[in-house]
């Protein structure tokens, strides 16, 4: 996830680097709430709420593997 | 402040600029405020405040079933008594008390200055009382507040009045504070650690945290999508849910428990997160399996997305999905459990003493273990359709967030007030708050056991002679645990005005974290030069 500090992990960065990392990371979590707010929206108004389900279902499960996945290893 | 052209992201360097340590007096420092402990603070009373009031709405639910018949309200008010206790508990209480120690408590356990987006923080806060104004003025308008459950479902709410509109603003007004909270969590622990403060040496406090803010972000949309939905098929001529116009009411249970099930974690993460802070210090121990703990507290925000079902079993599925949603409910009890033999397997040999906040995790964890053993009872399809809708799922919902969530903030308050008063709490008081709540909540719960398994539905004013006693009996229990909570008013007020021991920097023996290397109470300002954890 783009969501990684730009400052080291563990490293406090000079605070440029970290109001923009803060930033970054803001805008990845936000555009994730856009996503389910409209897609929740859009997979009743496609009809296919099965189809609308999966893909908001397996999206969480990969984001979160991915989310947690990425900062375990640092 | 308001002449900063930007948001107050931490790491600015304003306050250290000036070298300042004031701050504004009075009512305009928390209306202003930018403090994470500040607006912790505040969220805390909020929450508290939101707990009374649902509280009372509780009582009245109580005081009218304590006998049958219709004695003292009339049965449309008893379903927005019982909607609104939902929806105040769930959304005015239990949330805003994790968002109130996760903005004490984040910062300082992870060596930070303060959270990420400070003015953003403050602007979370600010939304939930116009909210909480919405709800509860909703009992004052046509039509009275809603009254189709905490869940909302169609078609009733579609069919409601403008008190349903109210609900649904005030839904969406809360979503929106969560989101914004979470997102500040999620930046404040995933860029502001202290130097050498890898993930896997985060306090569990703030990896469960971590994962319900992920949680957050993932289900509040889907809510505010659905209950969008329901404002646009109420106002708006769509059809969303509308039989009547082509639209489909089981997609909304469908739809709302995607949401409704990761939402019961959401509330349990964070006491989870509490007590394996609390055990470890009272028991004198590193916690036991440190490492299988975060993946437990994963794999249960994982699996949380898979089972919304289990609440619908009764709607109408294929065998097949029965069985899915059955299968992967049980599935939960297994990271559940190796928190449960974790927590155990640390107290096990510890050198263990008694005070409030470990009196309150056992209280935790012997009631949240059984909340769980009902759970997996009503996870067997066969079973559920059986209890569906009846007192028992009240029970165990009860043992769950009650015992489970509110225990373990009462908990958390006690453990960290000296940090936040700088006054060590009354032990008496505290004691007597513990077991005045653990027994008069069992006489309370204990008993919808038996009238569910009895066949009592729940949200019903009236009820048949055959469920009287029991009744009588809960209704008693209910009172005395309310009168409980007043204890812990009393002990809070008493730490706020300084009544008691001065408490030093490490008042816990066995406390190892961030916090407790700062003096009681934390300074305004703290870490802004970052400690170096090794």
């Amino acid at each position: 996830m783009p969501a990684a500090p730009s400052p080291k992990p563990g490293h406090r960065a000079d605070d440029a680097q970290l109001r923009s990392a803060n930033v970054r990371t803001a805008i990845v979590l936000v555009s994730i709430a856009a996503v389910f707010f409209v897609g929740i929206l859009v997979a009743k108004l496609v009809g296919d709420t099965s189809t609308g389900m999966t893909v908001l279902g397996a999206a969480v499960l990969l984001f979160l593997v991915v989310a947690i996945g990425r900062n375990l290893r640092k | 402040m308001s002449t900063i052209p930007h948001d107050h992201v931490a790491g600015d360097d304003h306050a250290s600029e000036h070298g300042h340590d004031h701050h504004p007096s009075g009512i305009m420092r928390y209306v202003l405020t930018t403090n994470h402990k500040d607006i912790g603070t505040m969220y805390l009373m909020f929450s508290l405040t939101m707990f009374f009031v649902g509280g009372c709405f509780a009582l009245t639910i109580r005081a009218e079933l304590f006998e049958p018949g219709l004695q003292i309200v009339h049965p449309e008010f008893f379903n927005s008594l019982t909607t609104l206790h939902g929806l105040i508990m769930i959304f005015g209480a239990i949330m805003p008390a994790a968002v109130g120690f996760a903005n004490w408590q984040i910062p300082m356990m992870i060596g930070a200055p303060d959270m990420a987006f400070a003015r953003m923080n403050n602007w979370s806060f600010w939304l939930l009382p116009p909210a909480a104004i919405m709800l509860i003025g909703s009992f004052f308008v046509p039509g009275g507040a809603a009254a189709g459950g905490w869940t909302l479902y169609p078609p009733l709410s579609v069919q409601a009045g403008m008190g349903m509109d109210l609900t649904i603003f005030a839904i969406h007004i809360m979503g929106a504070s969560s989101i914004m909270g979470s997102i500040n969590i999620i930046t404040t622990i995933l860029n502001m650690r202290a130097p050498g403060m890898t993930m896997m040496k985060l306090p569990l406090f703030v990896w469960t945290w971590l994962i319900t803010a992920y949680l957050l972000i993932a289900v509040m949309p889907v809510l505010a999508g659905s209950v969008t939905m329901l404002l646009t098929d109420r106002h708006f001529g769509t059809s969303f849910f509308n039989a009547a116009g082509g639209g489909d009411p089981v997609l909304f249970q469908h739809v709302f428990w995607f949401f409704g099930h990761p939402e019961v974690y959401i509330m349990i993460l964070p006491a989870f997160g509490i007590v394996s802070e609390i055990i470890p210090t009272f028991a004198r121990k590193p916690l036991f399996g440190y490492a299988s703990m975060v993946y437990a507290v994963s794999s249960i925000a994982i699996l949380s997305f898979i089972v919304w079902a289990h609440h619908m079993f009764t709607v109408g599925m294929p065998a097949a999905g029965l069985l899915f949603f059955m299968y992967a409910t049980m599935l939960i009890a297994v990271p559940t459990g190796v928190k449960v033999f974790n927590w155990l397997a640390t107290m096990w040999r510890g050198s263990m003493t008694f005070e409030t906040p470990m009196l309150f995790a056992i209280g935790f964890l012997f009631l949240f273990t059984m909340g769980g053993f009902t759970g997996l009872v009503l996870a067997l399809t066969p079973i559920d359709i059986q209890l569906q809708d009846t007192y028992y799922v009240v029970a165990h919902f009860h043992y769950v967030l009650v015992a489970g969530s509110l225990f373990a903030f009462f908990g958390g308050a006690y453990y960290w007030l000296p940090k936040w008063t700088g006054t060590m709490y009354d032990e008496t008081l505290g004691k007597w708050h513990f077991w005045g709540s653990m027994i008069f909540f069992n006489i309370t719960f204990f008993p919808m056991h038996f009238l569910g398994v009895a066949g009592m539905p729940r949200r019903i004013p009236d009820y048949a002679q055959q469920f009287a006693d029991w009744n009588m009996v809960a209704s008693i229990g209910a009172f005395g645990f309310g009168l409980s909570q007043l204890i812990f008013v009393w002990a809070l007020i008493k730490c706020i005005r300084g009544d008691g021991a001065k408490a030093p920097a490490k008042p816990w023996e066995g406390a190892d974290t961030l916090e407790w290397t700062l003096p009681s109470p934390a300074p305004y300002h703290t870490f802004e030069t970052p400690p170096v954890v090794k």
